[in-house]
């Protein structure tokens, strides 16, 4: 069952990420809060799907991040400066393409590449020996002359910065005009 | 580092560690820190899926390179990533009598698994489309593998040796589990535990009988025989069959549909320059339909359902 839900939590669920990000910019105060909130929501989905996979996993996923706020605003004993319509971002997440079925494959490419490209010097040669001329960590180290620690090493490190420009790409296209959303703020208490 | 930070600093040592295999405590370490949290879990799937989406950039070999080193099994090496993995639903156990058994023929439909219990105790399993015939006697135990794929687990005893027959090819267990798959002339054996013995079934002075021990797989045609050591977790990926799933790490896309056709009548056709694509990951042998949607979404690439197939293209 693990299996399964992992799957579906990596073909349903990951690929949301940039939208779901910038919703919760656009809609959280604290920026340095996102990636938390971005987590539980996402450790919510999943325990969820472990019993039931919901019928609609953007709508499900937003639902989430949205309640999470609110349970957070709660907590922090704050009262919203704006209405409730603040979270209609979610009906805009609704409209949004989904990242990777609009995401035609030569735009894909250029983000990979872009990620790649962004990579430091050394990190860079190992992925690309890893990932483009397909030989395996032990062949890397063998090619570049290094242990295969090191090359672990500069794959552990390079996999974090991979996910974290592939997630953060805003390449992708929104159809449609967006509403300017306001922020959830604080109004002292 | 944040809780955050820490985690996935932890999720993506493991990715990198894998690319190697897991020894038994490495494998039980993993299994023990990815059960620890949801938080854990999420943190490693969604880092092994950004891993596997730079997968695609394998498609800039072709420019880069003109001519690629033949890599030619390279379809056999799997992901060493940890499966959990649901069993297959549609295994039916036999039990059978030795006195029945002479010349019996057992067999399995397409997309279809069996496993069966003799009475010496030996346990096979019979992989999708298999055709074998066993034949038990008091001084032979005789599997004739006709075509497809089966596992054996073996009770050995010496005085009455247990031989599969696939083939040119004998393979003589000497207290094994294995597998041997016949695909035409192609015979191949995968050894996972004890040792055995591969010779041509026809005497033949030149040729010296292979003996492959666990954690090898033995790829035979005509009067060739090559021997491959792996890693125990490829081994493992290798026999993932037995529950239902298949196993993929930078195999071409032509190579994953023939394996996938392997386990359905509807045949999968993979044309023009899609062929190259490498892919990586695992998948329900049964779920074609998830699997062409993956290739849908995931690669951009048409599936257009013909009369008698599926063609998928760039």
């Amino acid at each position: 069952m693990k299996d399964d839900v992992e799957q579906w939590f990596a073909r349903e669920i990951l690929p949301l990420e940039p939208v779901l990000e910038s919703y919760l910019r656009r809609s959280w105060h604290d920026q340095s809060e996102v990636q938390d909130i971005r987590q539980d929501a996402y450790i919510r989905v999943y325990e969820a799907a472990l019993r039931e996979k919901p019928f609609n996993p953007k709508h499900f996923l937003f639902q989430v991040a949205r309640n999470l706020m609110v349970d957070r605003l709660r907590r922090k004993n704050v009262v919203f400066f704006d209405s409730f319509g603040d979270f209609e971002a979610i009906d805009a997440g609704e409209d949004l393409p989904d990242l990777e079925r609009s995401t035609a494959a030569r735009q894909e490419m250029n983000i990979l590449l872009a990620a790649l490209k962004e990579l430091p010097a050394r990190c860079r040669e190992v992925v690309t020996l890893r990932k483009i001329d397909g030989l395996s960590q032990r062949e890397v180290a063998k090619k570049m002359g290094i242990t295969e620690d090191k090359v672990e090493h500069q794959v552990s490190k390079g996999v974090r910065l991979l996910a974290k420009s592939l997630y953060g790409s805003r390449m992708l296209v929104v159809s449609g005009a967006r509403r300017r959303m306001g922020r959830l703020g604080i109004l002292s208490k | 580092m944040s809780d955050h930070e820490h985690i996935e600093a932890q999720a993506a040592d493991w990715l990198a560690r894998l690319d190697r295999g897991l020894d038994d405590q490495g494998e039980v370490a993993f299994e023990t820190w990815k059960a620890a949290s949801t938080e854990n879990r999420i943190a490693f799937i969604r880092l092994q899926a950004a891993w596997q989406r730079a997968d695609r950039l394998a498609a800039l070999r072709r420019l880069q390179d003109a001519a690629p080193e033949p890599r030619p099994f390279l379809w056999l090496k799997a992901i060493a990533a940890i499966l959990i993995v649901c069993a297959g639903a549609g295994l039916s156990v036999a039990y059978l009598q030795a006195h029945k058994t002479a010349g019996q023929p057992f067999e399995t439909a397409v997309g279809m698994q069996r496993s069966l219990n003799l009475a010496d105790g030996t346990h096979i399993e019979l992989n999708t489309d298999t055709l074998i015939h066993t034949s038990m006697s008091s001084g032979a135990r005789t599997v004739r593998l006709d075509r497809g794929q089966a596992y054996f687990e073996v009770v050995h005893d010496a005085r009455r040796p247990f031989v599969v027959i696939a083939g040119n090819r004998r393979i003589t267990d000497l207290g094994t589990k294995f597998s041997v798959f016949r695909d035409g002339d192609r015979v191949e054996v995968v050894v996972k535990e004890g040792q055995v013995r591969i010779d041509l079934v026809a005497a033949d002075p030149t040729s010296t009988p292979v003996v492959a021990e666990r954690n090898t797989v033995v790829v035979a045609r005509k009067a060739e025989t090559l021997v491959a050591i792996k890693p125990q977790q490829e081994i493992d990926n290798e026999l993932l069959w037995r529950s239902g799933m298949l196993v993929f790490n930078q195999t071409s896309l032509a190579d994953v549909a023939d394996e996938m056709n392997r386990y359905n009548t509807r045949e999968i056709d993979v044309v023009g320059s899609a062929r190259n694509i490498r892919i990586g990951g695992s998948f329900r042998r049964d779920n074609i339909e998830g699997f062409k949607q993956l290739l849908r979404d995931g690669f951009g690439l048409k599936i257009v359902e013909a009369d008698d197939k599926t063609v998928i293209s760039n």
